[in-house]
């Protein structure tokens, strides 16, 4: 790909809401910067979620919830037009419209020198708004189908939170909801890297949503991945990308670089498995994701993976990484902060590794050491059916082209 | 360099071609079946027998009465996935076979698969749902949980033929089949794929049925789009599944190449999650889009299939869409929906195998159940019977549900403009994405 700059970012995570606040918190090894985490149940009330001190590798802790805490949209949206949208919905929107500001196509609300038919929208997300589908089940369920509220209904659709994020920040070029998973989110840079070069757009807000819901809670419960020491984490990771060439034409500050983007998909060999992580197919992402940078492993300063806690993901993803990279080289872990939040993760990944470049820092390293004057990330997804995506970042601005003689 | 074998490549601004095709319909399984249906204006409408409608005051659909996943997918498989996804790999197979395409020609990195879906695997989560709220959270079978997600119909339909590069769901609703048939021609065009294997799945489901029900979208028992006294759409599934190649794949392996596949369109209304937008701005850039990546001119057009799903609003805007493109010019459309319903998530791209009928064969498939015009939706309706006429170009509308429009454009091979012609004219102006963009 060509490069792509990041010119702003919106977060709204179980850490924080906002830009340098989610640097900070994410940056930080203080306890009391870890994030908010609610207990599953009172009955299963247990150790919150801590920060790694940089020498294990993930610890298995007690079941626990990464929520985003007293999350209020109407403090950004204002009251209006609330009421009819999930937790999912606000999340997104929140986040794009921080993205937008600051990247400084919008100020207070208004597009500076660009207009909504030139920006688009692409977002990813795993499971849809499990709230709405379960709130109306229980009504079509226990009462009758009869009774569902209709206002209620388009919320279960899954494009539906990113059809109201183009409807409140006027986003008209083009509106993709994508889906793979945990690897959504560094998918959607790819996708929105073709819309980019076929010239779509001259700026996309690109990220993932996801909320927590009781069904997603009591999937995880089932499967045992509670017990095992994954935390559900939900937010929205949502940045502005430009081609590196319009972000300097309008003189915007460049947060980052994305310039290489790889994937792949492996199955099970054994024809009754499903679920299945797969070493090899992030192997493959990764090399090809470097390929597409030109950087070497050496170049690699940091992996920024997506170690959740679910064993059989996190061996195969770490022995991926060092596969590639060798056995000494530097993985962080940012879901100890921020809980899996699945669609959002890879997103959640990039403007982690924005933000552990950024200052030098990083509390959340489970292999290796960590390098303060590091400028190059590979953020790793691994999806749980054997698919991978891997995406290179690099901190700042590309050095300034020289003129061609 | 490795680069032939991985998702990178540099841009090549590739032809791509349509070699195969693959249907599960309420009409007819397979592309043999589906054509056959379609010149005839066969009705796939009938009562539902998925759930018990009764109280709902709405009772048909155009289910896929005749799909027996046992007759395309191995016992292991039809253990891993639900309805939807058995649909997608059912048609994906047929598509394969069609293009003459062994899975061991896929095998790689190389190839990608690009599925659409509204909804997914719906009647996988109805049921964990249903368990889960009636019995309680230990009633919920554990192997069945991670069978649900929109995310597993690309994952099952790569694992069935073998392909390794990307795997991506576009949960576009119900322009769910031309974003992933328009985003798989880009990837190819990138340079990023060889072969992509593409289109949408959806089945009904009681939720999305009884929503529809709610919001008295449906109609009591027929879907006349642009008739005067439509009353709403139906709901309609199936899964509709092209193989879509570069030129020079194609060409290595002498590939038939049935129609090419054209620029497309999106834009976004950005105006409400269900309603059109009253001028329609956003539908018309997406439509001139279409037409203008694909290097010709509107005139250039023959026959339109429209997303017409029989709902006041939407014909109305789309009558107001195709005037706005074509002008005075009365170009043929119609809509396939009266036959078969609103298939949803899949509809554009059981629509897109539509299109390609007409390039194929010269007949556009009727609208069934036209009676009388509407004043409000002046366009020259294919009605009750299918017509002969030019099929060289072919627009495929898609106006979906939270302002999302994606218009697809197939054409006869041999007709568009080369490639590097179509890219210089899309760099000059900005086509597709801006409202109103085309003047």
């Amino acid at each position: 790909m060509k490069a792509l700059a990041i010119t702003g970012f919106g977060a709204v995570s179980p850490v924080g809401i906002g830009g340098a606040g989610f640097f900070e918190a994410m940056t930080s090894g203080s306890c009391a910067k870890a994030p908010v985490v609610r207990p599953v149940s009172e009955a299963k009330a247990g150790e919150a979620v801590t920060d790694g001190d940089g020498s294990a590798a993930v610890a298995v802790r007690s079941p626990a919830l990464a929520e985003v805490p007293n999350f209020d949209a109407a403090k950004y949206l204002g009251e209006k037009g609330l009421r009819t949208l999930d937790r999912l919905t606000k999340l997104l929107v929140v986040a794009s419209r921080l993205a937008l500001h600051d990247a400084k196509l919008k100020r207070d609300g208004a597009w500076v020198t660009t207009a909504g038919d030139r920006v688009g929208i692409v977002v990813s997300n795993a499971y849809g708004s499990l709230e709405a589908i379960t709130e109306l089940d229980r009504v079509a369920t226990l009462e009758a189908a009869r009774y569902i509220n209709p206002a209620r209904f388009p919320l279960t659709v899954a494009n539906s939170a990113a059809g109201y994020a183009s409807i409140w920040e006027d986003l008209r070029a083009m509106n993709v909801s994508v889906s793979d998973g945990n690897c959504g989110a560094l998918d959607a840079v790819a996708c929105a890297d073709v819309f980019l070069e076929q010239q779509r757009a001259d700026a996309i807000v690109v990220g993932g949503a996801e909320a927590i819901s009781e069904a997603l809670i009591g999937a995880y419960e089932r499967l045992g991945a509670l017990a095992e020491g994954a935390i559900i984490g939900e937010g929205a990771a949502m940045f502005v990308l430009e081609a590196d060439s319009s972000a300097r034409a309008r003189g915007a500050s460049v947060l980052g670089i994305i310039s290489g983007y790889g994937t792949a998909f492996v199955p099970p060999e054994r024809e009754a498995a499903l679920v299945h992580p797969s070493a090899v197919a992030l192997e493959r992402a990764i090399r090809d994701a470097m390929t597409d940078a030109n950087v070497t492993p050496d170049e690699v300063d940091v992996a920024v993976s997506g170690v959740s806690g679910l064993r059989a993901f996190d061996d195969a993803e770490l022995s991926a990484i060092a596969q590639i990279l060798g056995p000494d080289a530097c993985v962080v872990a940012p879901k100890q902060a921020l809980g899996e939040t699945h669609g959002a993760g890879g997103a959640m990944g990039v403007l982690a590794a924005l933000a552990y470049l950024t200052a030098g820092a990083c509390p959340h390293v489970v292999r290796g050491r960590f390098r303060r004057d590091g400028r190059t990330a590979l953020v790793t997804s691994m999806g749980y059916y054997g698919n991978a995506s891997a995406l290179v970042v690099r901190s700042g601005a590309l050095a300034a082209p020289t003129a061609q003689i | 360099m490795r680069a032939a074998t991985r998702y990178t490549q540099e841009p090549v601004l590739s032809r791509v071609f349509v070699t195969g095709v693959g249907i599960v319909s309420s009409i007819g399984l397979g592309r043999d079946a589906f054509y056959r249906s379609l010149e005839r204006g066969v009705s796939g409408i009938s009562p539902v027998s998925l759930f018990d409608p009764s109280q709902l005051g709405r009772g048909v659909a155009g289910e896929v009465r005749g799909f027996d996943p046992g007759d395309h997918l191995t016992q292991a498989e039809q253990r891993r996935m639900g309805r939807c996804s058995a649909m997608a790999v059912a048609a994906a197979r047929m598509a394969l076979g069609d293009a003459d395409l062994g899975t061991n020609e896929l095998a790689g990195p190389r190839t990608a698969v690009v599925i659409g879906t509204t909804m997914g695997e719906a009647e996988i989560l109805g049921g964990l749902q249903h368990n889960w709220i009636v019995h309680g959270l230990q009633s919920v079978r554990r192997s069945v949980i991670p069978r649900y997600g929109s995310t597993l119909l690309p994952i099952h339909v790569a694992r069935a033929i073998g392909a390794q590069g990307m795997v991506l769901s576009l949960p576009g609703a119900c322009a769910a089949g031309n974003y992933a048939i328009g985003f798989a021609a880009d990837l190819i065009r990138a340079g990023r794929a060889d072969v992509v294997v593409t289109g949408a799945a959806e089945v009904i489901q009681e939720l999305q049925f009884s929503g529809f029900v709610r919001l008295a979208a449906m109609a009591p028992e027929r879907c006349q789009p642009f008739d005067l006294n439509r009353q709403g759409l139906l709901l309609g599934e199936g899964a509709g599944i092209l193989v879509l190649e570069s030129e020079a794949h194609a060409a290595r392996r002498s590939s038939r190449l049935i129609a090419e596949v054209g620029g497309y369109g999106l834009s976004c209304d950005a105006y409400h999650i269900t309603r059109p937008h009253p001028d329609a701005t956003g539908s018309i850039a997406a439509m001139r889009g279409a037409i203008a990546r694909s290097g010709i001119a509107t005139d250039d057009v023959d026959f339109v299939n429209a997303h017409g799903t029989g709902t006041r609003h939407n014909d109305a805007a789309e009558a107001k869409v195709v005037r706005d493109v074509f002008g005075d010019r009365r170009i043929p459309v119609s809509s396939m929906k009266s036959m078969i319903g609103h298939c949803m998530g899949a509809a554009s791209a059981i629509e897109a195998v539509g299109c390609i009928f007409t390039i194929e064969t010269g007949i556009y498939p009727p609208t069934v159940g036209y009676e009388t015009p509407d004043p409000a939706c002046d366009i020259d309706v294919v009605a009750n019977e299918s017509r002969s006429g030019p099929s060289d170009v072919v627009v495929n509308n898609s106006l979906a549900f939270g302002g999302y429009n994606a218009v697809a454009l197939f054409a006869k091979p041999g007709v568009l403009p080369a490639p590097d012609a179509r890219f210089a004219a899309a760099a000059s102006t900005p086509l597709g994405a801006s409202a109103g963009a085309g003047t």
